[in-house]
């Protein structure tokens, strides 16, 4: 090993592999072995980066230079040059939007320039599937201290002090989590990691389970010690299948290292944890119906008290996390709460993972103090709207969630504030929207969601859910009618106060705070028949400026249909019988010519004509 | 419902009395008095059902029925025997026969064998039901150890189906019900498992499973347009299969690859950044 001039770090990610990372591999270590470089650089695949979009993703240490969009045919330039030459490749490099100039440095890229990484400390670092290269990071570390120096409730007593609030959506405090779990008697109890990641739009969890899997054993043990726990399941979806596996290669190499199992590190401690996976339904990501359905049942919620704390799995006192929670646990009893709440706010201590997608330039997932604002995201980590186009809202907490608007831009990101405007900090999916979405149809989305998911238990959820979608659907075909809105407002009120579970009292937040913010679109989608965006293709009409075409003809070569006609340089026209409104020329054209009108403006400028 | 059909028996009033019966009711009808001219007639033409005697001079029904197998033939087959002992019989049934006429038979019983061997060819039932069959029982054994080995695992329903899910590609109604003997469940608890989980299907798949991300990023970013495109190429709707089996169309929740939107996943290939309008392409790959 002492020969290791170079590690060069390559993204193994879902994200990554499927752009092609394990082709650049190959290509990789054949270069390396051509050049008879291969003793002195290391080639690694670790978990995800968190910058997919730009994959596949290479670092290159000592030095932190980074590449992206790598394909296996660059490989042999790069290798000659950068490893061979010592000449580092800007032709690879990411490039500053501002004046195009290659930013060498992992460090410098704003991207991750702004993040804060604690949760994530180790991807893109370490080779998830090599138990000795988390080690080497300190890992484990934290849970021999919590087995070896510390009782149970000076376990708790730190997650108290840290403020460290549960990341999977609802916030609860898990130091007082604990607590409530330690107290409760029972010869057995159970600690359970929620890896079912259920909202559309994130994907964290998956990131961590994939990048960094024994810290989620890791922090799963500490828990176990705290509430006094001897058996321990991870559930995970089964739609993860990269994670389910290395998961279950970390389960194995810890109980090898005598790090899970019986009498763990010498101090009479046992634990086992085994992996479960997830057949796919939103509502398990609700504790209780998480439960049943590790109990081979279907996954539906049971009304609490009493608490899962008491009795949870097979009626044992039971504590659940999710994976990000059991992430930030091992840093916190290493460097204590105190060290924890020194970033965030009072009530939102710590740092919080979201994974930024939709119209922003960067993509991924991010890892920022909690309090920072949400326009410091979106346009320095996110480097802002995709395309030059307008910002118009920021869905955030998925299906549960809401979407926030530009003048609530500067709100910090604390569970606290977030609340304030009508959405959630929920999981962290942060899905940002530009000018071509139409607010109504994704509060449609979202009930379309929610109401395929209920579970049927309960019937305000089941049917309320429908209703609403219903008359959403209705309003974006065309059929809304004077009343709707308000109509649904009620509804939300009634669903959200009478609701089982988490799922039903939220799932009017999407439509809540599109109202709340956007209620000009439900009105011209119900008066105007209207839909600005063009998205709700029943109340669109596309038609070309004339004063705005250039005649570049790129509307009409796009056109699947043929069926935009013009001359050169010349205004185009769309002609409306064989129009499809597939939107491919309003998305194409770049002088912002195409413009969307009424369902029936054609009908009315007959009308004006006859008059 | 109509159909072409040939009558095969060494009597000759076999053959008028099922042309005089079964003409009237819309059937074309054939006669053979062989097997040698049976097979003469089957070589030069479509025939949807062969209604044959099984013992003839020279060469019997069972040789016709192997000949049919062995030329793949679709047409389905009844029997016409009048010993209709239990060997016979059983060895025609293990050729996949459809139906037999005990002699002497009535108008009205081979008019409604008749229809029902119609229509159940028609649907094309033979080739699925012995498919399916097959399939089950080839894998009679894997099923089985997967159920024993779960036996005594708490909560061990899930893991059960999603295993035999992966051996077989779906869960067929039979197999839910070996599972529950096997778990000592009721069926009801077993189906209602299986219909609550997404993850669980009752329908087989195609030889390629296309599955559209609907995730926000990807809503947000047309998956729905990818959606109908697919829909459109393919002929079918969700959770269906093409004709040709080859593909089969579904839609997932969040494949949590949202930095790739919209994602498109066939069979175990993610691809990402998919354009609505170039989506047959990526089909292509896969004819």
């Amino acid at each position: 090993m002492d020969k290791v001039r170079s590690n060069v770090m390559l993204c193994g990610g879902t994200g990554c592999i499927a752009t092609g990372s394990l082709k650049v591999k190959d290509a990789l270590v054949t270069e390396l072995k051509k050049h008879k470089l291969y003793d002195q650089i290391t080639v690694t695949l670790t978990g995800c980066n968190g910058f997919c979009a730009q994959g596949p993703l290479v670092t290159v240490f000592p030095e932190g230079i980074f590449y992206e969009k790598l394909t296996a045919d660059d490989i042999p330039f790069l290798v000659e040059e950068h490893f061979l030459k010592g000449r580092p490749v800007e032709k690879f490099m990411y490039k500053a939007p501002e004046d195009k100039s290659a930013v060498p440095a992992i460090s410098e890229i704003p991207f991750f320039k702004h993040q804060v990484l604690r949760a994530l400390r180790n991807k893109g670092i370490i080779d998830p599937e090599k138990i000795e290269e988390y080690i080497a990071r300190d890992g484990y570390m934290a849970a021999a201290k919590a087995l070896t120096e510390m009782k149970p409730e000076d376990v708790v007593k730190e997650m108290k002090e840290s403020g460290l609030r549960g990341r999977g959506g609802a916030g609860f405090p898990t130091g007082l989590k604990w607590e409530l779990c330690a107290m409760s008697k029972g010869d057995l109890k159970y600690i359970l990691c929620n890896g079912d990641e259920g909202d559309p739009g994130a994907f964290m969890d998956r990131s961590i389970m994939e990048a960094d899997p024994h810290v989620v054993l890791e922090g799963m043990i500490i828990a176990a010690k705290a509430i006094g726990a001897s058996k321990g399941y991870i559930y995970v979806r089964a739609e993860y299948p990269l994670a389910v596996e290395r998961l279950q290669k970390a389960i194995d190499q810890a109980k090898d290292y005598g790090l899970l199992g019986e009498n763990i590190l010498n101090t009479g401690f046992n634990l086992d944890i085994e992996l479960y996976l997830g057949a796919g339904a939103f509502v398990c990501g609700e504790e209780t119906a998480l439960m049943r359905s590790l109990e081979g049942k279907r996954g539906m919620p049971i009304p609490r008290p009493p608490f899962p704390a008491q009795k949870g799995l097979w009626g044992k006192p039971t504590v659940l996390n999710n994976v990000e929670t059991y992430a930030n646990i091992p840093p916190i009893i290493l460097n204590g709460g105190e060290w924890y709440k020194s970033l965030g706010t009072e009530k939102s201590t710590g740092t919080k993972v979201f994974a930024l997608t939709g119209a922003v330039n960067n993509i991924g997932l991010i890892e920022v103090p909690m309090g920072i604002p949400l326009r410091t995201i979106i346009y320095d980590i996110g480097g802002g709207i995709r395309k030059g186009r307008k910002f118009k809202a920021v869905q955030l907490g998925g299906p549960s969630g809401g979407c926030v608007p530009e003048h609530l831009l500067d709100t910090p990101v604390t569970y606290e504030d977030i609340v304030q405007t009508g959405a959630i900090v929920g999981s962290g999916g942060m899905v940002v929207m530009d000018d071509y979405n139409c607010m109504v149809s994704v509060a449609r989305f979202f009930l379309d969601f929610t109401t395929e998911e209920s579970c049927g238990k309960c019937p305000p959820c089941r049917i309320g859910t429908k209703v609403m979608r219903d008359k959403l659907a209705d309003i974006t075909e065309g059929r809304g009618q004077e009343g709707d809105v308000e109509l649904l407002q009620d509804l939300a009120k009634d669903i959200i106060n009478t609701s089982l579970c988490g799922l039903g009292q939220t799932a009017p937040n999407p439509i809540l705070t599109t109202i709340k913010y956007f209620k000009d679109e439900y009105e011209s989608h119900i008066h105007d028949k209207w839909c600005k965006a063009g998205v709700c293709t029943d109340l669109a009409t596309f038609y070309i400026d004339e004063e705005a075409c250039k005649g570049c003809t790129v509307c009409a070569k796009n056109c699947p249909q043929e069926c935009i006609a013009g001359e050169k340089k010349k205004p185009h026209i769309i002609d409306q019988e064989k129009c499809v409104k597939c939107r491919t020329c309003y998305e194409k054209c770049k002088f912002n010519a195409v413009k969307v009108g009424p369902a029936n403006m054609f009908d009315k400028k007959d009308e004006e004509v006859q008059v | 419902m109509a159909g072409n059909i040939l009558v095969v028996d060494d009597e000759p009033v076999v053959i008028v009395s099922c042309e005089r019966i079964l003409t009237p009711e819309g059937y074309s009808v054939k006669g053979a008095s062989s097997v040698d001219e049976a097979i003469g007639h089957l070589q030069n033409g479509d025939y949807d059902l062969v209604i044959t005697d099984l013992k003839m001079p020279n060469k019997g029904g069972l040789d016709l029925i192997k000949w049919l197998r062995d030329n793949n033939s679709k047409a389905g087959i009844v029997v016409i025997t009048g010993y209709p002992s239990q060997e016979t019989i059983k060895d025609a049934l293990h050729m996949g026969i459809v139906d037999y006429l005990p002699k002497p038979f009535s108008p009205a019983l081979l008019i409604d064998v008749t229809a029902k061997a119609i229509s159940f060819v028609k649907s094309k039932g033979i080739e699925e039901v012995t498919s399916e069959e097959q399939e089950i029982t080839a894998k009679a054994e894997e099923i089985k150890n997967v159920i024993v080995s779960n036996k005594d695992r708490p909560g061990g329903l899930i893991p059960v189906l999603q295993q035999v899910q992966e051996i077989l590609g779906y869960l067929p109604p039979a197999v839910l019900k070996l599972i529950a003997r096997g778990l000592n469940l009721p069926v009801s608890e077993v189906h209602g498992v299986v219909s609550f989980y997404s993850f669980f299907t009752m329908k087989p798949k195609g030889k390629h499973n296309v599955r559209v991300c609907m995730g926000t990023a990807c809503y947000v970013k047309r998956a729905t347009e990818i959606l109908d495109k697919l829909k459109d190429i393919l002929g079918i709707e969700e959770e269906e299969v093409t004709e040709d089996k080859q593909f089969s169309l579904e839609t997932v929740r969040c494949l949590g690859a949202c930095g790739l939107a919209p994602v498109v996943v066939v069979d175990h290939d993610t691809h990402g950044s998919v354009d609505p309008v170039k989506v047959s392409g990526l089909l292509e790959e896969y004819n």
